[in-house]
């Protein structure tokens, strides 16, 4: 019997090319032909695969690829693991609003868009969505805004029937032109179905009572944490505990399977509702329920929630062909076609003014004229200046309020520690 | 070639007296004995080296700087450990994961042992039933969240209307430590109880007979074998599932992660209820986009869970 | 010897514990072949319906979820991954158990300590390397990494410790066996219920994992984790889809259970009726 230590190594070897005869996909960019091919990066969806094959039809030698993630939250340690290695972030990167504010501070990792030619763009967004991206001194523009969360309210017909209130939209919307108001409406159509939440959580309801307050929230504009020194947050959060304490709330988180279930089971009347929103709504309240849901104007001043935009990053290969491309996809004939391929609200004001978006009616919502709708609510609303940990700031103080909706501490407790846990994460 | 297993006893006798070999040969098998180990074990440390070696001391560095969502900042030295040590966040996460990890392993371990010395018996049906308790490791870790955070839900769950039945009020499982505990505790065992049993029954299996024969014979009952012949026979196997178990405790991430809901379930509940310490690193890297300080808490864990593995090994062998 | 009396108790507790295993995996289908609303109804609904063929329709048209292409891919990375741990587990399992050697408990500890490395923080580093080899959207970035693993080799360690008796391979060693041939033909046969084990948890390991391809994969080339993950989307949650997805992808895993489980209880069986 021989001596065979090498055995082991040689097994070693053949898994080893085992493996690499195991290579799947994923081949290098670019083709023969000397193509460019354009990678760009998306989140959830934003309706571009048109636009993709209008693009590369009009510019000969472009090719382009989407690499779409599906959940925000998937996307977003992706793209810090891209920039932080400087490798795979492509050639456009969609930006969310929250994460943007991350990046204001510190731009360096993204093309200035104004180097090729973006200038001229900017009367083709609302201003406070160019501003959002741009840096303070206007020297650069870091990304051109796609998509706007139109505010509107969404409302169950039927349950504002059962308690005596009115159902055409137009009466509705009359009924609360501020959130005190939708307060005392809340109360009165608790006292006549008290076992129906009057919205899903307190949440979402005070995320966008704080967009409406002034012109900025936790920070200021020279970046300072203000959270416990700007009355505005600290006046929203109290009206969000009156509605709390008014027993208002249905309790249910936003995004779990009870908040699917209760558009179709109408644990709740109403709820601020995105222009994204309506296609969550009719996909959960279902078809036999067409017709129960509408929309009508929300309350106070128009609102907005997220929105998101496109950026070439640094360590792209084709700057000057991306940079094309962000602007193409984010003109207002980009954005009207987002619209009509995925809900997604135009944040340029010549596609929000174009009819195919302004007349728009939604059939599932009782034809309700959604274009004018969430048009108005974004054309109202004063830009807010969002700081680099404001999403991070608005989690805890999400937080807190659950605590409060939970029983598990006071009012004061609870915004005591969400002033805390912001100091704290802001060190 | 020749047939070991039917003469080992021979050969060893034979064995005593060396025969007669060329020198070259024995000094080559001299050689072979003392090294061929360290080949064995090669291909992990080589492997580990570059993927598990690389990114342990990578973190390390990073733990001192202060991170952005673009990318390394400025060195910090041990601000971030600093920081990490007065931070109630933090303590809470590792207080949480500690006591899911009792609530987890204990009642598991206990339950895989009653399991396995049942499916030891003589059964019909045998391999249904041996089967029938693995089949939860093949259920995926998000469908055992899903399904279970049905179950535990507050207004539509089973349990719940369970308890609806004898009139005991609804609980909010996510709102309180013990009930969030218990709901996650209650995946991790669902999970992994039929694995531990199946190894501790292939342990038992080892066990000869006739130290069974011998103890009844003497007359000790079948509950005096379990603890005297059947546990300290199967002690490397117990002692297996103790490690992996407090390692995997540990490391606790994707059950409590489903368990919570809405868009900031990492941070494990309004309160922090049941977040973990890797749910607050993944919270710290990921979410708030510090790097830095994530990486940080990933060497507290690192250190944490090696002070137990210590622990665990040094009691181990001083029992041997 | 159980006697009769306690047969039927004996039988009756077993029957429970398989009923509250399989009831998760029972109810995964039930909602599969439900429609999307299903989900938060009260009392649950706990017989199928009628809405499966329906649902995997949609599931295999999902675009972007790349279905078929995430199994396939997830097939080939958990077969390679198996073989490959079970394989180098053994073998340093067996060094670690029955072979003396310098700095065995240190190096021991070591692999240990590798266990205990949160998973979840390697991520930027892993994919800093894989950057460096050209293997993002590839396999080889997650099978390399996985091609041995420190569990494996401590579990086949506590089971060769009692598995192999040390007279056998003394006695191997006088009739001038190498080490690698004691291995292969005394240790590994006698590994062999162990070896099932860390196979089918190393299979369904690699089947379930997620951060790590998620990280390092698009979604034209994904496992079935990714594929699954990017059924929902952001805005937009069809949980009878991810369900459907979760019972399509937990098919395989069934098989190759119904396959080696047979197997890895019949090799216990085995040395059950030899000891």
């Amino acid at each position: 019997m021989g001596v065979r230590p090498g055995r082991a190594l040689l097994a070693t070897t053949l898994l080893g090319s085992l493996v690499a005869m195991s290579a799947c996909g994923g081949g290098a960019a670019g083709s023969a032909s000397g193509d460019v091919t354009l990678i760009v990066k998306t989140f959830s969806q934003f309706g571009y695969d048109e636009l993709y094959e209008e693009y590369e039809a009009s510019h000969p030698g472009i090719k382009i690829k989407e690499e779409n993630i599906g959940k925000l939250g998937d996307y977003t340690p992706k793209l810090q693991q891209w920039l932080a290695t400087g490798k795979g972030a492509g050639d456009v990167v969609a930006i969310e609003e929250g994460i943007l504010s991350q990046f204001m501070a510190k731009p360096d990792q993204f093309v200035n868009l104004l180097d090729h030619g973006a200038e001229e763009l900017s009367g083709n967004f609302l201003p406070w969505k160019w501003q959002q991206a741009s840096t303070p001194d206007g020297s650069k523009v870091v990304g051109l805004g796609t998509d706007v969360g139109a505010q509107g309210m969404c409302y169950r017909k039927d349950l504002f029937e059962a308690a005596g209130l009115p159902t055409d939209r137009e009466a509705v919307g009359a009924l609360w032109p501020t959130w005190d108001k939708y307060l005392e409406t809340g109360k009165l159509f608790k006292s006549r179905r008290p076992d129906i939440g009057f919205y899903d959580s307190t949440g979402s309801v005070y995320l966008n009572m704080l967009m409406q307050s002034g012109d900025h929230t936790y920070y200021d504009a020279s970046n300072k944490l203000v959270i416990d020194s700007n009355t505005a947050v600290r006046t929203t959060w109290n009206a969000s505990i009156d509605m709390v304490k008014a027993g208002l709330s249905a309790n249910i988180e936003q995004w779990s399977p009870q908040w699917n279930a209760g558009f179709k089971n109408g644990t709740f009347a109403t709820i601020p509702c995105p222009s994204w929103m309506l296609g969550t709504i009719e996909k959960q309240a279902g078809p036999e329920n067409k017709g129960k849901w509408d929309v009508t104007r929300v309350p106070g001043d128009g609102a907005v929630r997220g929105g998101s935009f496109l950026a070439v990053p640094t360590q792209s290969t084709h700057q000057k062909e991306a940079a094309e491309l962000a602007k193409f996809l984010t003109s207002a004939k980009g954005q009207t076609a987002a619209f009509k391929a995925k809900n997604n609200f135009p944040s340029s004001p010549q596609a929000i003014d174009d009819p195919a978006v302004r007349d728009f009616k939604n059939p599932y919502f009782n034809d309700a004229p959604v274009g004018k709708i969430f048009g108005d609510s974004v054309k109202a609303l004063k830009p807010v200046y969002l700081g680099p940990d404001n999403n991070a700031i608005g989690d805890r103080v999400g937080n807190a309020l659950l605590a409060v909706e939970q029983g598990k501490l006071q009012p004061d407790e609870a915004w005591a520690k969400a002033v805390d846990d912001a100091k704290r994460l802001t060190k | 070639m020749v047939d070991l297993k039917q003469r080992p006893v021979a050969r060893k006798a034979a064995g005593r007296t060396p025969p007669e070999r060329p020198r070259l040969r024995d000094r080559v098998s001299r050689v072979e004995v003392r090294w061929s180990p360290y080949l064995f074990i090669a291909p992990f440390f080589v492997i580990f080296a570059v993927f598990g070696l690389f990114p342990l001391v990578y973190t390390a560095w990073v733990s001192l700087h202060d991170w952005d969502i673009t990318g390394a900042g400025a060195f910090v030295g041990l601000d971030n450990y600093v920081t990490l040590f007065a931070d109630p966040d933090f303590w809470n996460s590792v207080y949480n994961t500690v006591g899911m990890l009792v609530l987890a392993t204990v009642p598991q371990l206990l339950m895989a042992l009653v399991l396995a010395s049942l499916l030891n018996q003589r059964l019909r049906a045998v391999t249904f039933f041996r089967m029938g308790v693995l089949l939860p490791i093949v259920t995926s870790v998000a469908a055992v969240g899903i399904v279970f955070s049905q179950i535990f839900d507050r207004d539509a769950g089973m349990v719940n209307g369970l308890l609806g039945l004898v009139n005991v009020d609804a609980v909010d499982w996510r709102a309180d430590k013990w009930s969030s505990w218990t709901a996650i505790s209650t995946m991790v065992n669902w999970r992994w109880t039929g694995y531990n049993s199946l190894i501790y029954l292939a342990a038992m299996q080892a066990i000869p007979r006739d130290l069974y024969e011998a103890a009844t014979v003497d007359g000790a009952g079948k509950i005096r074998q379990f603890w005297s012949i059947t546990v300290p026979n199967i002690r490397p196997a117990i002692v297996f599932t103790v490690v992996m178990s407090t390692i995997a405790g540990m490391q606790l991430f994707t059950e409590p992660l489903i368990f919570g809901q809405g868009s900031f379930a990492i941070s494990g509940g309004s309160l922090r209820q049941f977040q973990t310490v890797s749910m607050y690193m993944f919270e710290k890297a990921f979410r708030d986009f510090d790097y830095g300080y994530g990486s940080a808490v990933a060497w507290m864990i690192f250190l944490l869970i090696t002070l137990l593995g210590v622990v665990n090994f040094l009691i181990t062998r001083r029992s041997r | 010897m159980i006697t009769r009396k306690t047969q039927p108790l004996l039988y009756a507790t077993l029957l429970v514990g398989i009923v509250l295993s399989a009831f998760p995996l029972y109810w995964l289908f039930v909602v599969a072949t439900r429609s999307n609303d299903v989900v938060g109804d009260w009392p649950p609904p706990l017989a199928p319906g009628e809405n499966l063929w329906d649902n995997l329709g949609r599931l295999f048209a999902a675009e972007d979820a790349n279905f078929l292409l995430g199994m396939g891919n997830s097939l080939l990375t958990s077969a390679v991954v198996t073989v490959s741990v079970v394989f180098f587990s053994s073998l340093a399992g067996f060094a670690f158990a029955k072979l003396k050697f310098r700095g065995r408990n240190g190096l021991l500890l070591v692999i240990l300590a590798t266990m205990m490395i949160p998973v979840q923080m390697g991520i930027i580093p892993l994919y800093m390397i894989m950057v460096e080899l050209g293997w993002q959207n590839r396999m080889e970035a997650i099978v390399v990494p996985a091609l041995v693993s420190a569990f494996g080799v401590f579990l086949m360690r506590q089971y060769a410790e009692q598995a192999v008796p040390d007279e056998l391979i003394e006695a191997a060693r006088i009739d001038g066996c190498s080490t690698f041939r004691i291995f292969w033909s005394i240790v590994l046969p006698a590994l062999r219920p162990g070896a099932a084990v860390l196979a089918l948890t190393t299979f369904m390991g690699t089947w379930n994992e997620f951060l790590w391809p998620l990280a390092v994969l698009e979604a034209d080339n994904p496992t079935v984790q990714f594929s699954l993950s990017q059924l929902s989307t952001t805005y937009y949650t069809d949980y009878t889809l991810m369900f459907t997805g979760a019972l399509v992808a937990t098919v395989p895993l069934l098989l190759v259970f119904i396959a080696f489980g047979r197997q890895i209880i019949g090799g216990i069986m085995e040395g059950a009726v030899k000891a």
